[in-house]
């Protein structure tokens, strides 16, 4: 391996885990505060780069600035929070809370399916590319590697900044105390006056929405197409799992492994890549089952 | 003649063929402590259940300064002024003490910024002081999962009163603490709760803290007040001394 591929792996990489890791922050936000495991998270993704992909060519058709995609981004999260999230959340995840986890499972699984189908209807099948958000921001050139400023700045940036701004919200904040306070003891929380039907719903639109917004930056590196969404639920999973569930700095760790993992394949045994996330997955989880992080008493989020 | 505090109308409930409350009309006045004494299964804890809304009474009423408030959600009826505790402490054991009793508080206000540092909150300072009063200001920054249980229990009182209630009903506040530290903790707590002004309402074994720290006692059996008195008259009762002490002891 040369040292010029060795720094496109490299960079590949984290690009790709950072993307990785803003969709496993929402699903393990979600599995750790709410306890269920939402196979829909895969969907929430793709609607949100078909939306941005809408948007953002409304917008460009409109005659509008280019740079205008990246607020555009922020619409298409916010969106798919609010529209599908909450809606989610309220009308199907509440009833299903005290029920077994295979019914959870099939219940958002179910979901995923329609969701599916809802962007074959609107959406086609067709793949979109879109990538104003990409050139606008240029090249940069690391040591006679060219890049994408976009790849190797701003998604690293953004994920770093997810992740640090979710701990000071968690630890620091009103309301991620109250949310921890909730998934530490929902009874307790109740009986102090803490209303855990809102904290649920709020948490599962942060949740959605960060899903939303990892669609959203994806959108401009890749092509939008049918089955984005369960590649990323699979990889996201993989991710979440292999950290433990709930852990947050845990999946950053991990994306970043698996990442890599998956980008150093694509240059050396590229039949393998597809296969690397999995293997890592299934190696750590086969040592220790509760995640690379995770402790074995279920500590939650 | 002003509102009762609290006042229940009639509450009935079955457990599949046991009736847990039946037909029980009980009226408790501010300043007056009452403790509920009375044998296993006589239905003493599900009446605070049904008093602060967590299990809903197949037929009567609760009423809280007068209102009704049978059909609100428990989160409703702490709102209004009705604090729990229970047997075992309900805290968030992550957490420390201080940040326990924040919570309590911004549960309890709603109209706050929700992206407010939790520490920063005004009401901190009036929160040391109520681990002051529990006598619990050295556990303030501790996790309370490291805390022993008697702690504990002061802490969960001191949770209890951060909600500001005018009534808190406690299911047996000296629980699995030391007999040796038991009138100790019992007296912490009375002496805050008389300071904040806080009528209780608690279930208790111990026939010496009840002696001492009600003004009033309510015997229960089968479901429902057998008798009421003060607590000479009922410590005294020949019926009590058969049917309640006996067991306790």
């Amino acid at each position: 391996m040369t040292p010029t591929l060795f720094l496109l792996a490299l960079f590949d990489g984290i690009a790709y885990a950072a993307l990785v890791f803003i969709v496993a922050l929402g699903l393990t936000l979600i599995f750790g505060v709410m306890r269920i495991l939402n196979i829909a998270h895969g969907s929430l993704y793709a609607i949100g780069a078909y939306a941005t992909v809408s948007l953002s060519g409304w917008a460009l058709a409109m005659g509008l600035a280019p740079i205008l995609a990246f607020p555009l981004m922020l619409v298409s999260a916010v969106l798919v929070g609010l529209l599908l999230g909450g809606p989610i959340e309220w009308l199907l995840l509440r009833r299903i809370y005290d029920k077994p986890e295979v019914l959870q499972l099939l219940v958002t699984f179910a979901v995923f399916m329609i969701l599916e189908d809802v962007q074959r209807l609107v959406w086609g099948t067709r793949p979109y590319f879109e990538a104003t958000a990409l050139q606008a921001l240029g090249n940069v050139t690391v040591l006679g590697v060219t890049y994408t400023v976009y790849q190797l700045i701003l998604l690293p940036a953004v994920a770093a900044a997810l992740l640090l701004g979710m701990r000071f919200f968690l630890r620091h904040t009103i309301i991620g105390k109250l949310i921890l306070a909730t998934t530490e003891d929902r009874e307790a929380a109740q009986s102090i006056g803490i209303d855990a039907d809102k904290v649920f719903l709020f948490t599962f639109i942060v949740g959605a929405a960060l899903a939303g917004l990892g669609g959203a930056l994806a959108s401009p590196t890749t092509s939008i197409l049918p089955g984005m969404g369960a590649d990323m639920i699979v990889l996201s999973f993989a991710v979440v799992a292999t950290a433990g569930l709930g852990q947050i700095e845990g999946a950053a760790l991990c994306a970043l492994m698996i990442g890599l993992g998956r980008s150093f394949a694509v240059y050396v045994w590229p039949e393998a890549a597809t296969l690397v996330p999995y293997a890592i997955m299934v190696a750590v989880l086969s040592v220790r089952p509760q995640g690379l992080f995770g402790s074995s008493s279920a500590r939650k989020i | 003649m002003t509102a009762p505090l609290l006042e229940t109308r009639n509450l009935v409930i079955r457990f599949g063929g046991v009736i847990a409350a039946n037909d029980v009309s009980l009226t408790i006045t501010a300043g007056r402590n009452l403790a509920i004494i009375g044998p296993n299964g006589a239905g003493k804890t599900t009446f605070l259940n049904i008093c602060t809304g967590w299990i809903k009474p197949s037929s009567g009423q609760v009423l809280f300064e007068g209102e009704d408030v049978t059909p609100l959600p428990p989160r409703a009826i702490v709102r209004k002024g009705v604090a729990r505790a229970f047997q075992i402490p309900q805290l968030f054991t992550e957490h420390t003490a201080l940040e326990n009793l924040l919570i309590a508080v911004a549960a309890r206000d709603r109209l706050r910024n929700p992206f407010m540092d939790l520490h920063r909150i005004p009401e901190r300072d009036e929160m040391m002081h109520l681990l002051e009063m529990v006598k619990c200001a050295d556990a303030a920054h501790r996790p309370v999962v490291e805390l022993p249980e008697g702690q504990r229990k002061l802490v969960d009182i001191a949770v209890a009163l951060a909600l500001r209630p005018r009534l808190l009903l406690m299911d047996e506040p000296t629980s699995g603490v030391a007999s040796s530290e038991k009138h100790r903790i019992m007296e912490i707590l009375v002496e805050a709760l008389a300071e904040r002004k806080v009528t209780s309402v608690f279930v208790e074994h111990d026939m010496g803290i009840v002696e001492r720290h009600a003004e009033e006692v309510a015997v229960w059996n089968a479901g429902n007040v057998q008798l009421r008195g003060t607590p000479r008259e009922i410590l005294d009762h020949p019926d009590v001394i058969r049917d309640v002490i006996g067991e306790a002891v």
